[in-house]
């Protein structure tokens, strides 16, 4: 059989009616599949057809060999074909690199949740934090060019490589669509002397010491926004005294607690305080007004030519097919176009600013210059001490460890007599064993995939403990898959596909 | 005020949708909650999307209910398995577990659930009294306050250990702080202990590391015995009839009355503690446990245990009520899960803060309501899922272990998804196993890489507001008395192991 034949029927089968089995399966360009073909009889192929050559060659013989579905056991697990026209057949992953609960991740998952609908196929959030960011960004960049990660941008892609804190930078991705993008503005505590920004600016002018600023850590965008606010009105760098503190609510509530003055944050972030009355909001930075605060008035307004925001994005790997980009790209356009969409961000209160493909590359290679314009200023790299050496903590903990195990050893010598008590008989073979097959896993579950990896460690241990066959292979056959459908399909976790998909 | 308690009722017990929502998010919470690796966040993260299609009411209760449910039977694999089921059962995972090797696990169990719904009922209804007025407060802590916060729930791990093993208690939580500083700092932004590893970047994320800390080395450790004997049993032995289970109860129940002040006493803690933003349901669990420690210091060894593990349990679910004070007054998360709730409520048009109270006071009996009925639910399906843990335990270990092993090995990939966390889990095993083969405690381990960072943060946050100078952490009069307490305690910790010793020395 040919096997451009053998994948068109195979796309047949898929949309099959009722009566017949939906599992078919074929080969993709590039990942190695079982092959069931599913007409009249059902034809099934050994799994270890490692490309279409040899799926050609492989068919030859397959007429006779193979005929049995040896496939029912894989029924339920998989269903899909991986042809281009029929993009995608496995869930996709949406990288976000915050953490669950924050703004980024809220709208992740709004778009996972739509985009599901969109293109027919789970779309499951992870939520990779870490080191201001890196640890996400870095995760999508790297990440395999078949399009099924998708991940979710914020401005720190712009700002982290002028940082110096990893090499991705805008041009690590293929950028699909801007999402939204949230202006800075500055917020002081209620009781607060100061009406307009104006007042603000005098204020720090004539202050003799340094006023204890936050709104999230040293270096990010909300650092960023007031140091260039600072420099643009040509305000000494030392008038302020930025808190790296870890988040926007955080920094907020230390606000409310009397420990800073001022904090630069995006509007939806306060606004639950600034409708409260418990904070107010002297300007915003942008060209325009914030429609979810609309009595907030803007720099501009108030003579100060500064405007700054946050954005969110879309992007993919560098080195995705072409047609799976345009599929994605439609989807996302629809989704983010969609009136639910936009009713959501304005309950949130984000700001929708949609710019897709390559206005959008334009949009970052743009804030990227502008951003490290201001990130090389020696001003900010000031602002970025800290009082303590990074090192501080971790050799004063060195210290009292070894004080500690000074003191310990005095009576060391019953702890001694204790533990060798009940050890003679006992045996760290199995432990071992244990732990190298754990090892055995990891290295391979990722090309291997899931489900295979796992039957083989639990096969493995169960026999290391002296299992009946019987019992091992009713516990392996049983388990495994269910633990797969559990994590997979009920809680959304995207297990690794390795070779067989799945 | 009257019409908008009516209104509550009947938008909370009068509509059977709610009902429905409530029971099949407690199954949801009690599932998600046992299931090593996936906290309550992950489930109130992974029902947002389907929040959105819900009315406000409806979605609170959902999210009420799960995070109750799913606190409580994190208790369930602690207590089986020695494997904490959330963050906030690894205080007392090595205490349960003993009581589990003498049989007592049911009972612990059925104490340990009435303790949860004592002390969500008690938080809700210190959250419907006190809630606008302990909202002030929590709003008078600084970074500095919280520091001297983080020392002190930090002395606490070195408060439950008993006699001589203080030294050992102390060497573990050096340990964990330690791990916590590998990683980016989040204040210097500079990679240390990474070797270049960009995995080791994010840190070593607690969760794996706890499910290895435990669960894996109890693995290892039974691995051990059983080489040198074919089988041990050491699951529950306890025999769990119908009749038994009614006894058991009675006996929670009796062990609660008895001592109300216990209970009184860990519902406070864990709401002051609970509604402090960036402190939580675990941190509530060991200062409750440290307090009830000293508290019953003249009890017998099994009894006192058997107690503190339920005042514990009793902390970390009022502290769940706790987290909703800052979230509904001022708007501002008193945790991880009232941040998702903020989110999901701004999605729906209500802004919490100070206005919801006048504008939507419905809205707000609601939820206190809601709070109320989530713990009554909790009961059956609480008591439901205690008997279905009692049967995965029969199994025989050859089979249990290489399972546990897959579920401990899922469990940690589920939450990031990351094989990177796997081999976390797998170190944090094999140095669990170590400790306990030189008998150091594992929960100070988990308890220093939870507050490690956070700890540093504070500490230099404060330093750089004050500008480098040491006075600025005792500047403020709240700092002060938080200072002083810390040094207290300190000393005493001090005095008593000189004590010890001394007393130690004479006797032999």
């Amino acid at each position: 059989m040919e096997v451009d034949a053998v994948v068109q029927e195979c796309c047949v089968a898929r949309q099959c009616g009722p009566g017949q089995p939906r599992f078919a399966v074929c080969a993709s360009c590039a990942m190695i599949r079982h092959v069931v073909i599913v007409r009249a009889q059902v034809v099934a192929c050994d799994s270890s057809v490692q490309n279409r050559k040899s799926l050609h060659g492989a068919n030859e013989q397959m007429g006779n060999l193979c005929r049995l579905a040896i496939c029912v056991l894989f029924m339920g697990m998989v269903s899909g074909c991986d042809r281009s026209s029929d993009w995608p057949v496995r869930p996709v992953t949406l990288v976000c690199p915050w953490s669950a609960g924050g703004g980024t991740d809220r709208v992740s998952r709004q778009i996972a949740v739509q985009l599901e609908a969109e293109l027919g196929v789970p779309v499951n959030v992870i939520n990779a934090t870490g080191g201001g960011g890196v640890t996400g960004h870095t995760r999508g960049a790297i990440a395999a060019a078949d399009g099924y990660t998708l991940q979710m941008a914020t401005v720190e892609l712009n700002m982290l490589h002028w940082r110096g804190l990893c090499p991705i930078t805008p041009r690590s991705y293929r950028p699909l669509a801007k999402l939204n993008e949230d202006s800075a503005a500055i917020f002081v505590r209620a009781d607060a002397p100061w009406q307009t920004i104006q007042e603000l600016e005098t204020a720090l002018r004539e202050a003799t010491s340094s006023v204890p600023v936050s709104g999230s850590a040293a270096g990010s965008i909300w650092h960023l926004a007031l140091a260039g606010w600072l420099m643009e009105r040509e305000l000494s760098p030392d008038a302020t005294n930025w808190i790296s503190i870890n988040g926007s609510a955080p920094a907020l509530q230390e606000l409310l607690a009397g420990g800073i003055e001022v904090v630069c944050c995006s509007i939806p972030e306060a606004a639950a305080l600034l409708h409260g009355g418990e904070v107010r909001c002297l300007g915003v930075m942008s060209q325009e007004r914030c429609p979810a605060a609309p009595e907030v008035p803007t720099f501009v307004e108030q003579g100060v030519e500064w405007s700054v925001g946050g954005w969110r994005g879309l992007m993919y790997p560098p080195g995705v097919p072409e047609d799976r980009v345009e599929r994605m790209s439609a989807a996302i356009r629809r989704v983010a176009e969609s009136a639910e969409f936009t009713q959501f961000m304005d309950d949130a209160g984000f700001n929708i600013s949609l710019v897709y493909g390559q206005e959008f590359a334009e949009f970052l290679a743009e804030a990227d210059a502008g951003f490290g314009a201001i990130l090389t200023q020696p001003a900010m790299q000031q602002q970025q001490q800290a009082p303590l050496s990074a090192w501080f903590v971790p050799v004063l903990l060195i210290g009292i460890g070894v004080v500690m195990l000074g003191v310990s050893g005095v009576s060391r010598r019953s702890v001694a007599e204790v533990s060798t008590e009940g050890s003679g008989a006992e045996s760290l073979r199995i432990p071992l064993l244990f732990c190298g097959s754990i090892v055995v896993f990891i290295l391979a579950c990722q090309t291997v995939g899931y489900v295979l990896s796992s039957m083989a460690l639990l096969g493995v241990q169960f026999w290391l403990l002296r299992v009946g066959v019987l019992k091992l292979v009713l516990f392996v056959v049983l388990a495994v898959p269910a633990l797969y459908q559990v994590f997979s399909a009920v809680l959304g976790v995207p297990l690794p596909w390795g070779m067989l998909g799945w | 005020m009257s019409d908008a308690l009516l209104q509550a009722f009947a938008e909370v017990l009068g509509r059977p949708d709610i009902w429905a929502i409530v029971l099949a998010s407690a199954c949801y919470g009690i599932f998600v909650g046992a299931v090593p690796g996936l906290t309550a966040t992950m489930a109130v993260a992974l029902f947002v999307p389907i929040a959105y299609w819900m009315d406000p009411v409806g979605a609170l209760a959902a999210i009420v209910t799960m995070v109750a449910c799913a606190i409580f039977s994190g208790d369930l694999p602690t207590v089986y398995l020695r494997i904490p089921g959330t963050p906030a059962s690894a205080a007392y995972a090595d205490d349960a577990y003993r009581l589990t090797r003498q049989g007592k696990a049911q009972r612990l169990l059925c104490l340990a659930l009435t303790s949860s719904i004592a002390g969500g009922i008690i938080g809700a209804v210190l959250l419907m009294v006190l809630g606008s007025q302990l909202a002030r407060v929590a709003r008078l802590f600084s970074v500095t306050e919280y520091f001297w916060l983080y020392l002190l729930g930090l002395s606490c791990a070195v408060l439950v250990a008993s006699g001589g093993s203080r030294v050992k208690a102390v060497l573990s939580l050096v340990l964990g702080l330690l791990l916590s500083t590998v990683g980016l700092s989040a204040v210097h932004i500079e990679p240390r202990f990474t070797f270049g590893i960009p995995a080791l970047y994010q840190g070593i994320s607690f969760i794996p590391a706890m499910i290895g800390l435990f669960g894996l080395a109890e693995v290892f450790s039974n691995l051990c015995v059983m080489s040198a004997a074919a089988e041990s049993v050491t699951g529950d032995s306890e025999v769990a009839a119908t009749g038994e289970r009614w006894s058991l109860l009675e006996d929670a129940r009796q062990r609660l009355t008895r001592h109300k002040g216990g209970v009184g006493r860990s519902s406070l803690l864990g709401v002051l503690i609970g509604m402090l933003p960036g402190a939580g349901a675990d941190i509530a669990a060991w200062v409750a446990l440290a307090a009830s420690r000293r508290a019953r210091a003249d009890q017998d060894d099994d009894e006192q245990m058997m107690q503190s593990v339920a005042d514990a349990t009793t902390a970390n679910s009022a502290a769940l009520a706790g987290g909703w004070i800052p979230t509904l007054v001022f708007g501002i998360p008193g945790d991880s899960v009232t941040a998702i709730v903020i989110g999901v409520l701004l999605m729906k048009n209500v802004t919490p803060g100070p206005v919801i109270f006048a504008e939507q006071p419905a809205l707000v009996y609601s939820i206190y309501l809601i709070f109320i009925l989530a713990n009554v639910v909790m009961f059956p399906i609480g008591l439901l899922a205690i008997r279905l843990g009692a049967r995965i335990v029969r199994i025989p270990r050859q089979i249990l272990l290489p399972l546990i092993v897959l579920f401990c090995i899922t469990g940690s990939y589920a939450l990031n998804s990351s094989m990177f966390d796997v081999t976390t889990m797998l170190v944090m095993g094999v140095l669990g196993f170590l400790l306990s083969r030189s008998e150091m405690p594992a929960g100070p381990v988990v308890l220093g890489l939870v507050l490690g960072g956070p700890l540093e943060e504070r500490l230099i946050q404060s330093l750089s507001a004050s500008e480098g100078s040491l006075a600025g952490l005792i500047s403020r009069p709240l700092s002060l008395a938080l200072a002083l307490l810390t040094a207290a305690v300190f000393c005493g910790i001090v005095l008593a192991e000189v004590r010890d010793r001394r007393s130690g020395r004479q006797t032999t």
